[in-house]
């Protein structure tokens, strides 16, 4: 029995090997790297991080792009996966295709065609003219707002999907079993259908929040240099400032963020999961 | 007429994708009463019963409880508790709060549900448990919490689908007794929905036969067994002997009827040269003679303890069997044995060869 497990325990090493190699030797490299400085070891790159009202601006920005992203892909989300949960045969396909499909289409090319639909001439502004809603073309690429949509856009089916799986799983007759209880609609989905699908709601938000908040493609053809995020200055500091102590130290700072979301949700989830 | 029952389902049809699963279904059941939709799966009893709680729009018709047309209530309107095959409990409640449900939802504040779920999870036996979470119980315990949840909100109505098929047999006898007599103590109206005919004979007043859609007979367990009106009946409610054959001869009442196994007499209106189908129940049948005899090749002396159960050939879809109290010995496989029954015993339906 326990030969068995140790030989599956096997089946782990590749892998286990590989993210050694890729993932955690040169990121703890680069962690050393934000507190080697030539007297020693010092956290000084990190209270001047802190200190610095730009720095602390472009954070405050990050995280809140991330959360409104998060926000909005939630609230587009949660109810096409109870769509999906309903769709049959055909229906089923139409949309996990439209889920997986824009996926594999890149970054770069959805923004650029995002940039036809904002940009100042496009169709949007033609639109909002014509209905007469405004006068002059409101500007709408190169804010933050159209980089929470488009944010949301991309992300959307990693926050669509482990609500749907979540859904799916839950026994039908649950809802059934409120009504005849005396729930009505609003009482069984409050009570019922939303705690059950909330672990699905953790996975979802954590995996967009975590995306979002690192995310460098999307910000920087969207809103470009003028709206920095946390990647964007992590890439200027090893680009063009070839400062890597600073990269090194924002790099921390943001996987700082990415673990708590990651250890938060996970216990969340647990939460919620261990009573169900 | 309305009024004279406490539950009245008038005409009820229903159809799934253009197939009708029932059609003109009436169905009455009186207060305080315990019964059975009894039949095989897709008979059309699930639908019924989904139809009363309100879970499932009847087509057509409508349902009348305690003298209130509830045809087009929502379910969370009725007032009809139902009790569910996989019990469906609450995955992220505690067993107290499974219970509470009813009572929250009808807006009672949280403080004052408490007395009312100690008291029906004493009734079902279940106070020790009441801050448990539903996984960490047995498939007994829950169908006790489904039962508590289901009664504390004092419902017009109870409906149960299939309650005890995710029990052993065991388990399943004891809790039919047990929830037997708590429905009777709180004079509880009651409906079961189950295709297994001795709990529906062990639970019920009453038991409705159901058929392709179709009540075939509603009546007490004793006459249902000793009186099945159609074949489907004496078939689907306890084993009986069945063979088929064709009228010869008839005088005042007795027909002469040829089988693969001789003539037999049998009391019918049936005219000669019509198709019957004979049946007589196994206990009924002895090897100590009879109004009628045949002689059949033994295929299976079966010794189940408190009963020894004979097998005879028989040809195309007859069935031939011998119910004898006891442990018998002295009779096997292969040997050729008399079978015999009163005429009293023997019921005769007409069939379309």
């Amino acid at each position: 029995m326990s030969s068995r497990v140790d030989r599956i325990g096997l089946l782990a090493v590749p892998g286990l090997a590989f993210l050694a190699l890729v993932y955690a030797l040169p990121l703890l490299m680069l962690l050393a790297k934000s507190i080697q400085t030539p007297d020693g070891l010092s956290f000084a790159e990190y209270s001047a991080f802190f200190a610095d009202d730009y720095n602390m601006r472009v954070l405050m920005r990050t995280l809140r792009v991330a959360g409104l992203t998060t926000l909005l892909a939630l609230l587009i989300a949660y109810p096409t996966a109870f769509a999906m949960n309903r769709a049959k045969g055909p229906w089923l396909t139409v949309f996990l295709v439209a889920m997986v499909l824009p996926m594999s289409l890149g970054v770069v090319v959805k923004a650029f065609a995002w940039s036809i639909l904002f940009r100042a001439n496009g169709f949007l502004n033609t639109m909002l003219q014509w209905i007469g809603l405004t006068e002059k073309p409101v500007r709408m690429l190169f804010t933050e707002t159209a980089l929470v949509v488009g944010a949301a856009n991309v992300f959307l089916p990693f926050m669509v999907l482990p609500i749907y799986a979540v859904i799916r799983q839950m026994d039908s007759r649950l809802p059934e079993a409120a009504a005849s209880l005396g729930a009505g609609p609003f009482f069984r989905f409050f009570n019922v259908t939303l705690p059950l699908s909330l672990p699905g709601v953790v996975a979802g938000s954590a995996f967009t929040f975590s995306m979002a908040i690192s995310m460098y493609v999307i910000p920087s053809l969207i809103v470009g240099e003028r709206q920095q995020t946390m990647s964007m200055l992590i890439a200027r500091s090893f680009l063009y400032l070839r400062n890597e102590p600073l990269g090194a130290t924002i790099s921390a700072v943001l996987l700082a963020i990415a673990v708590f979301v990651v250890i938060f949700s996970s216990w969340l989830a647990r939460r919620l999961g261990a009573r169900q | 007429m309305s009024g004279r029952h406490y539950l009245e389902v008038w005409d009820v049809a229903k159809s799934f994708k253009g197939t009708n699963v029932m059609l003109g279904m009436d169905f009455r059941v009186d207060r305080g009463e315990l019964v059975s939709l009894l039949g095989p799966s897709g008979c059309g009893k699930s639908t019924l019963l989904r139809i009363i709680a309100g879970l499932l729009n009847a087509d057509d018709g409508s349902v009348v409880l305690d003298g209130r047309d509830i045809t087009h209530l929502p379910a969370h309107k009725r007032n009809v508790s139902v009790v569910f095959q996989n019990y469906a409990l609450f995955p992220h409640l505690t067993v107290a709060e499974n219970v509470a449900f009813g009572l929250r939802a009808r807006g009672i504040a949280k403080s004052a549900t408490s007395d009312p779920v100690k008291e029906v999870l004493s009734l079902v036996r279940m106070s020790d448990y009441a801050d448990r979470p539903i996984t960490a119980l047995s498939g007994g315990q829950q169908q006790r919490v489904a039962v508590a949840r289901a009664l504390v909100v004092d419902p017009d109505l109870l409906l149960l689908d299939e309650p005890f098929s995710a029990l052993d047999r065991k388990l399943r006898e004891t809790m039919q007794v047990e929830l037997k007599a708590l429905l009777r103590d709180r004079g509880i109206t009651a409906i079961f929905v189950t295709h297994d005919q001795e709990e529906a004979m062990g639970v019920s007043d009453r038991i409705a036969v159901m058929n392709a859609g179709k009540i075939e007979q509603f009546a007490a367990p004793s006459t249902l067994y000793a009186q099945p009106e159609t074949p489907f009946v004496m078939d689907f409610v306890g084993l009986s002997v069945r063979i088929t054959g064709r009228v010869t001869a008839t005088q005042s009442g007795m027909a002469t009827i040829d089988t693969a196994y001789g003539p037999v007499q049998a009391r019918t209106e049936v005219g000669v040269g019509g198709t019957v189908l004979m049946c007589v129940r196994p206990e009924l049948v002895s090897i100590d003679g009879g109004e009628n005899t045949i002689s059949v090749v033994l295929e299976d002396v079966m010794v189940l303890g408190s009963k020894t159960m004979l097998h005879g050939r028989a040809s195309g879809e007859d069935r031939i069997l011998c119910e004898l109290p006891g442990i018998r010995t002295g009779l096997s496989r292969g040997e050729t044995a008399t079978l015999g029954w009163a005429l009293e015993d023997t019921l005769v339906y007409e069939v379309t060869p």
